[in-house]
């Protein structure tokens, strides 16, 4: 067993264990919280886009491709140094705090274009039975079109989803407790290389297998269209 | 106002030359990853299609392993947990530990698209080749290859632009692209925090928008996979 203890030493990690639980939970409960966020102000922008107005859309059009073309690394520091220069109370937010603001405003405009595609995705024939019978707008959005939509963008939605769990480790760059935050912390105690970072990357790994599985779940459960034809 | 906008001006001028020299490197730098990175994808995402068990599940489970943790992760093991093995092939510089991380991260996306554009010719068309007495070599490469490249283009030029974002991830190894030299040059002008961040921003915005566009463009002209998605770093 000495040549393993060698390549990877598990008493080290043992002791640094409790920290890369609470970095683990911590990372899942911000991109949880992210994905929420991101998929109910990404419908907004979805229906801005769509909108025949050309001001609103032009501004969501705008919003969109800003986010999309710059990296998600300046977008943090603008928001870390501008949050409290702009705003009267942005010094009330904390690290965190300002990276789920931060990681929201980055994933909204992604979701905003996979529920687009979802909604366009929908037959005409649908918006115009719901307005025959009688209903309004809203309700046609609400009853009608976003739960099928919903249910036809699934696989890009997990996608997205994977990929904003995967973003949450830039925020260990301005010091937010997270899983990455946790492999630094104990490279800077210990300064050992392998056991800190091969850990973070297979607790990842962990997080990314458990969302498969609960992908698994959900595309049996609400599997649209799309899904079927694949 | 006036004097404020002067000022701004003043700090534009006197950093750009310092901000060039970085937007150059993150060319270099992305260039050299997209191009490395692609080859090996294609390469890797044609033996995927061959049908060999034990070659699929291989790269499989690579495809799992880099796509399932983040750049930055993968990033520090090729700089810092590679070189503490102690053998001298893998002793990487900096640049050269970015340039090989940034090719592996590429060529699993490059991986998905070649396999999903194969996949999209319609089989019809291989079969159609073979009876014509065609090898399956010679059917590979004059008639399935050509349609499938066509289709591999509007998702390689969103997979490109994540490149590019991705790069910038990079200052934290102290490669002194265009991230890190704005933060270099914040610590000469600490007072200008936000508009030097912003000027990065636009730069960035200007390498990545017109590839962006060329995605939308080549979508309509050429055609989509469909299965395949916009993905970020």
């Amino acid at each position: 067993m000495s040549w393993l203890n060698d390549l990877y030493n598990f008493r080290i990690v043992g002791q640094y264990l409790n920290v890369f639980i609470d970095g683990m939970i911590t990372t899942i409960w911000l991109s949880f919280a992210c994905l929420i966020l991101s998929f109910f102000f990404g419908i907004f922008i979805a229906l801005m886009r769509m909108s025949p107005i050309g001001f609103v859309w032009r501004i969501a059009a705008g919003y969109i491709q800003v986010i999309r073309s710059t990296p998600l690394l300046i977008q943090i520091y603008l928001i870390y140094y501008g949050l409290p220069a702009l705003l009267p109370f942005g010094n009330l937010f904390d690290e965190t705090q300002t990276a789920i603001i931060a990681l929201t405003l980055h994933t909204t405009p992604y979701m905003g274009e996979i529920i687009r595609t979802g909604i366009l995705s929908i037959g005409k024939g649908q918006k115009e039975g719901a307005m025959s019978v009688g209903f309004s707008p809203f309700q046609n959005m609400y009853h009608i079109i976003l739960p099928q939509a919903i249910a036809n963008i699934t696989p890009p939605l997990i996608g997205q989803t994977a990929i904003l769990i995967k973003d949450t480790a830039l925020f260990s760059i301005i010091a937010v407790p997270e899983l990455m935050g946790a492999g630094l912390t104990m490279f800077s105690e210990t300064v050992i290389a392998t056991e800190s970072y091969v850990t973070t990357g297979i607790c990842y790994l962990l997080i990314y297998v458990l969302t498969l599985i609960l992908s698994g779940f959900a595309q049996n459960r609400l599997g649209g269209a799309a899904w079927r034809s694949n | 106002m006036m004097d404020v906008i002067f000022a701004k001006w003043h700090v534009t001028i006197s950093l750009m030359p310092f901000l060039l020299q970085g937007l150059l490197m993150t060319f270099k730098v992305s260039i050299f990853a997209i191009t490395l990175g692609s080859t090996l994808g294609f390469v890797l995402g044609l033996l995927r299609t061959l049908g060999y068990r034990s070659l699929t599940g291989i790269i499989g489970l690579y495809l799992h392993i880099f796509r399932g943790s983040p750049y930055l992760v993968q990033l520090y093991i090729i700089y810092f947990v590679l070189p503490s093995l102690g053998i001298e092939f893998l002793n990487f510089d900096s640049f050269t530990a970015a340039i090989i991380s940034l090719s592996l991260y590429t060529s699993s996306y490059v991986t998905e698209i070649t396999t999903a554009a194969i996949y999209a010719v319609p089989k019809g068309q291989e079969e159609g080749a073979r009876s014509c007495g065609m090898s399956k070599a010679e059917a590979l490469f004059y008639v399935v290859l050509p349609q499938s490249l066509k289709m591999m283009i509007p998702p390689m030029a969103s997979i490109y632009v994540v490149i590019i974002k991705s790069t910038a991830i990079l200052s934290v190894i102290g490669i002194s692209e265009l991230t890190r030299q704005g933060e270099v040059a914040i610590l000469r002008m600490p007072g200008d925090i936000m508009f030097v961040y912003c000027l990065i921003a636009v730069m960035y915005f200007i390498y990545c928008y017109p590839v962006l566009r060329f995605a939308k463009w080549a979508e309509g002209t050429f055609g989509s996979i469909g299965s395949v998605q916009d993905q970020e770093s």
